[in-house]
């Protein structure tokens, strides 16, 4: 049992063989080189990165693996909310109450990053069209009582001439309906938030790290007992931690980072279940919109940023999930069922989609709307691997609170570490203070769109990147007009929040996520990436390529007329300039 | 020349629909043949957006072969657009996306990199969007380095587009103050330069870079760009200036319908203009310059779902002519709900449908009739199914298309001119 893997299983041999982890484990490369955390985290999702956080609040020193970028699965893919849960509240009540406590305090500790999202739920006519609406609204009086927690306002009783005042575009025999009251966020902003507070609390994050075993250490008097060990995927170099305490957080990937340190997969597996969006150019409507798609599931519009989202889906995946794409056929789905409610929405462009796969609790036998958003700490200490815990499951919106849930009972039990909780009273970094865009634009002479976009994904920190152009007159350029996005900013993701890749800034800033599709700033975000981080210019070009390409693909399965033109022309355009072969 | 309404009907040899660089070559090409020639203009495309490194096919592609001559047809018209530039052996470009590239020709007010002597190449350090000297000197290599000048005369000109900004350099004055600012940087560094990459932005009624080369002693030219900038405007003047000279008429309106006449066609305009011509060219440019939509039956319907299916992509205007790829025939989809566009359009891949799609070659009477149907429909360009996407392929086949429609219109309207009044030179419209 002391030597490598945990716990010797067929899984173990398959994943990790245990001659190589065990002659890591015997011997490493320099003892003294290894480094020494309390807490090993692997997965820099929003559970991960939210409980390196907590744990380094605390004092605790840790370490994130993350095998992609962080945000790159789930979090960064979410219908970009921290939603009270409204769904849940028949079903599971308390999943409700504390998705909006959480967002409350989400509200508190970054207040730049959240906007208000209106949402307009309509009811169509019928026989029973009378009762249902007595229904939904003593519904929505029930979530009502759980507003406060969010600074939500409580919820409205339209009559059909209310709704069509509201969103003349809405069609359906509508009877009426309410309203209810959530937050949007950027959930790729509060994972990066997250990790730079961690490592500026002394914790390292090791971005586009996957971890290729979880060994035990070879002295088994020693605290820091477990080895885990991991490779960057882009430079080839191997890293070793020392960790008195590992947690898996990688949401969907869960039984596979359990089965690399041998552990069974039972208690960590979860239902994969893929959900996807449709974004489209611009605000169709001011309102979040509910509607219903051809199965009946609930499927809504939401204006988000200065976009348009459609969502979602739900089923079970079974494919790869360091590749996960939405199809045409998810996007007819979507649009059939917003365009019972909203016609319009078919006429509009669509500009890309994204895909995510929601860790769910695994159960069989049931429908993947009917499962349980609950989430789960599993302690492997009854797998013989005390000190390793599993995160299974969670939501955007309670993320905090499970870190909380977490810690709380690991810090002191396998830690001895009794300091309180604090990640629900201190700010994320930037969100001490919103500053006032227009001043601060005014004042760094940048444009009053450009200062408040930045002062969205940055809060006072804003501040931060605005100073570069200061010292680099240049870096006042907008590199991506369509957003817009300031060259000082591209610089600055990439200096300090962990950006390796052109699509890992993209996702951090939204850089060429816009209508033309990275056709106008791919090619010179890949020159200031190949800069910033001292890598060759062909390996920035290719990373630009590699972006475009992504992109290209994700947004081809909603390809609509008007897009179609513009695809043909980025083809054509990075055909000439930057020479890509099919 | 006055345009009559519909009512009027004006009759003319060739009448080439598109203003391209296939549209703008066939044209080129009847005038030499026949006088009567129309050009309908629907505004800007594929051509306009052009960046100015011109290809015969997709660069990549080229790249080992051995230089070809061009056509002497398509010669003349490169001559007769004055302002592009192909050398026999090719020419080397640098790009905005950081890449040197091989070109078979260029816009003249673009640097050709392989003729430059022994020495370093100056990338002008400026304050313009998406321009960075030193990291393009480092992207493009070794021969190239960042070259202290100022350019900006305004404080506006940071944010300015490419082409306004150019266009500010067709004044003589302001080139010549661009020159002496080149002139002064020159004399204080020590570097010896073998020539002066700029942002696009030499001119848009003409190329600006020689009469800037001369009076600095250096060769000076811009870099390619992005889509949109001035190489496209002055694609646009050239051609303008290349049609008068040629005598072709150009007319400012967009075909919607060509429709058997007798031995004739009868092209209808969207305002209702009718030209009747024997020879008709397409020239309308594919999905970049809209003469092809994509246009799934279900994309503009709010009803679930449509009421018939069609193919996925089709001409912008009604005409007697099928669309295919491959040598195949586009088909609807056996689907409601439309094509699936993973399968219609590959990111990247020149062989998907989106962009390989266009006009069947077969089914044209590109000379011969078979089975007796008339003749006198021609096609050029990106309109074309399996057409390469490029400016100097286009141009060679408009060239092509443009002559063999003039002669067939000649041939067909002197057999006819026994019945039928002739056609005079100057036609009148």
């Amino acid at each position: 049992m002391l030597d490598t893997p945990l716990v010797p299983t067929e899984q173990a041999v398959s994943l990790a063989p245990p001659a190589v982890a065990m002659r890591r484990a015997d011997a490493p490369k320099d003892a003294s080189a290894v480094d020494r955390v309390d807490v090993a985290v692997i997965g820099g999702g929003i559970n991960g990165t939210g409980v390196a956080r907590d744990f380094a609040l605390r004092g605790l020193r840790v370490a994130v693996f993350e095998r992609n970028d962080l945000a790159f699965g789930a979090s960064g893919n979410s219908s970009g909310m921290i939603h009270g849960g409204v769904r849940y509240l028949s079903q599971s009540p308390h999943v409700t109450k504390t998705s909006c406590r959480d967002s409350g305090y989400i509200q508190h500790i970054a207040p730049h990053l959240l906007f208000r999202i209106p949402f307009l739920m309509p009811l169509r006519g019928g026989p029973k069209a009378r009762i249902v609406l007595e229904l939904v609204d003593a519904y929505f009086r029930a979530y009502d009582d759980y507003q406060p927690l969010k600074r939500g306002e409580p919820h409205c009783r339209l009559d059909a001439g209310d709704l069509a005042q509201l969103e003349p575009g809405l069609v359906g025999g509508l009877v009426g309906g309410v309203t209810f009251d959530e937050w949007g966020v950027d959930g790729v902003r509060l994972c990066v938030h997250n990790a730079v507070d961690a490592i500026e609390h002394g914790s390292r994050v090791l971005v586009h790290t996957t971890v290729e075993s979880i060994a035990r250490a070879p002295s088994s008097g020693d605290p820091y007992r477990y080895v885990v060990s991991g490779r960057d995927r882009l430079r080839g170099r191997s890293t070793d931690v020392r960790a008195r305490v590992v947690v898996n957080a990688t949401g969907a990937w869960s039984p596979i980072t359990a089965a690399l340190g041998g552990l069974p997969q039972a208690p960590v597996r979860v239902r994969p279940g893929k959900g996807i969006h449709v974004v489209l150019d611009r605000r169709i409507t001011n309102y979040g919109i509910l509607s219903e798609a051809i199965d009946g599931r609930q499927v809504f519009i939401e204006p988000w940023q200065n976009v348009s989202v459609l969502g979602t889906t739900d089923d079970d995946y079974y494919g790869d999930l360091d590749d996960v794409r939405a199809t045409s056929e998810e996007v007819r789905y979507l649009v059939q069922g917003v365009a019972r409610t909203l016609p319009g929405v078919r006429l509009a462009r669509a500009i890309g989609t994204y895909a995510g796969v929601r860790p769910t609790l695994y159960e069989y036998g049931r429908n993947e709307d009917a499962l349980s958003r609950d989430h789960r700490v599993v302690d492997h200490s009854v797998d013989g691997a005390p000190g390793v815990y599993s995160m299974i499951g969670g939501k955007l919106a309670s993320y905090r609170l499970f870190a909380q849930e977490l810690c709380d009972h690991v810090a002191p039990h396998d830690l001895g570490n009794t300091v309180p909780c604090s990640t629900h009273t201190r700010p994320l970094p930037g969100g001490e203070r919103v500053p006032d865009s227009g001043q601060l634009g005014a004042c760094f002479g940048v444009t009053p769109v450009a200062a408040r976009r930045l002062v969205y994904r940055h809060g006072e920190r804003a501040l931060r990147v605005l100073e570069r152009t200061s010292r680099c007159a240049s870096e006042r350029d907008t590199t991506c007009a369509c957003e817009p996005v300031l060259e000082a900013e591209v610089r600055y993701v990439l200096r300090e929040e962990l950006a390796r890749t052109v699509a890992d800034v993209a996702r951090r800033t939204r850089l060429g996520l816009g209508a033309c599709g990275g056709m106008r700033c791919a090619a010179r975000c890949g020159q200031i990436v190949a800069s910033e981080l001292d890598l060759t210019p062909s390996e920035g070009r290719a990373m630009a390529l590699e972006f475009l390409e992504q992109q290209a693909r994700s947004r081809v399965v909603a390809l609509g007329p008007e897009q179609a033109r513009q695809e043909a022309l980025l083809a054509a355009h990075v055909r000439s300039s930057l020479g890509s072969a099919p | 020349m006055n345009l009559s309404p519909s009512s009027e009907r004006s009759t003319a040899h060739v009448v080439v629909i598109g203003s391209g660089i296939a549209g703008a070559a066939a044209s080129i090409a009847a005038a030499t043949v026949t006088p009567s020639v129309v050009m309908l203009d629907g505004g800007s495309g594929a051509s306009t957006l052009a960046t100015g490194a011109i290809d015969r096919v997709f660069w990549k592609d080229s790249q080992e072969e051995p230089a070809k001559a061009l056509s002497e047809g398509a010669q003349a018209i490169v001559a007769a657009l004055e302002g592009y530039v192909v050398p026999v052996l090719g020419c080397a470009v640098v790009t905005m996306a950081g890449m040197v590239r091989r070109a078979d020709g260029h816009d003249a007010a673009l640097l050709d990199v392989s003729a430059l002597g022994a020495g370093r190449v100056g990338v002008v350090d400026c304050h313009r969007p998406g321009w960075n000297a030193r990291e393009l000197a480092r992207a493009w290599g070794e021969g190239y380095a960042p070259f202290e000048s100022s350019l900006l005369r305004h404080t506006d000109e940071s944010l300015l587009p490419d082409a306004d900004l150019a266009a500010r350099h067709d004044d003589a004055g302001r080139l010549g103050w661009l020159a002496e600012r080149l002139r002064e940087a020159l004399a204080r560094a020590r570097t010896r330069w073998t020539g002066i990459v700029l942002p696009p932005m030499l001119g848009v009624e003409r190329p600006r870079a020689q009469a800037l080369s001369q009076s600095v002693g250096l060769p000076c030219g811009e870099a390619v760009g992005s889509p949109g900038g001035p190489a496209g405007l002055r694609f646009e003047s050239a051609r303008d200036r290349a049609l008068s000279s040629a005598r072709a008429v150009k007319v400012m309106a967009r075909a919607s319908a060509v429709e058997r006449y007798g031995e004739t066609w009868r092209v209808t305009t969207e305002d209702g203009l009718v030209l009747q011509a024997y020879s008709v060219v397409f020239a309308t440019g594919g999905l970049i310059g809209g003469g092809i939509a994509y246009a799934p039956s279900e994309a503009l319907l709010a009803t679930a779902l449509p009421p018939h299916v069609k193919p996925p992509l089709q001409l912008t205007l009604s005409a007697p002519v099928r669309l295919g790829a491959r040598g195949r025939l586009l088909e609807a989809p056996g689907s409601l709900c439309g094509f699936a566009p993973e399968a219609l359009a590959r990111p990247f891949a020149r062989d998907s449908l989106v962009e390989a799609a266009g006009i069947l070659a077969e089914g044209l009477e590109s000379g011969q009739s078979r089975d007796g149907r008339p003749r006198g429909l021609f096609a050029a360009g990106d309109v074309v199914a399996d057409a390469a996407r490029a400016w100097l392929g286009a141009l060679s086949q408009g060239a092509q298309a443009g002559a063999d429609a003039a002669q067939s219109a000649l041939s067909r309207a002197t057999v006819a001119s026994g019945a039928k009044p002739a056609i005079g030179p100057a036609i009148r419209l």
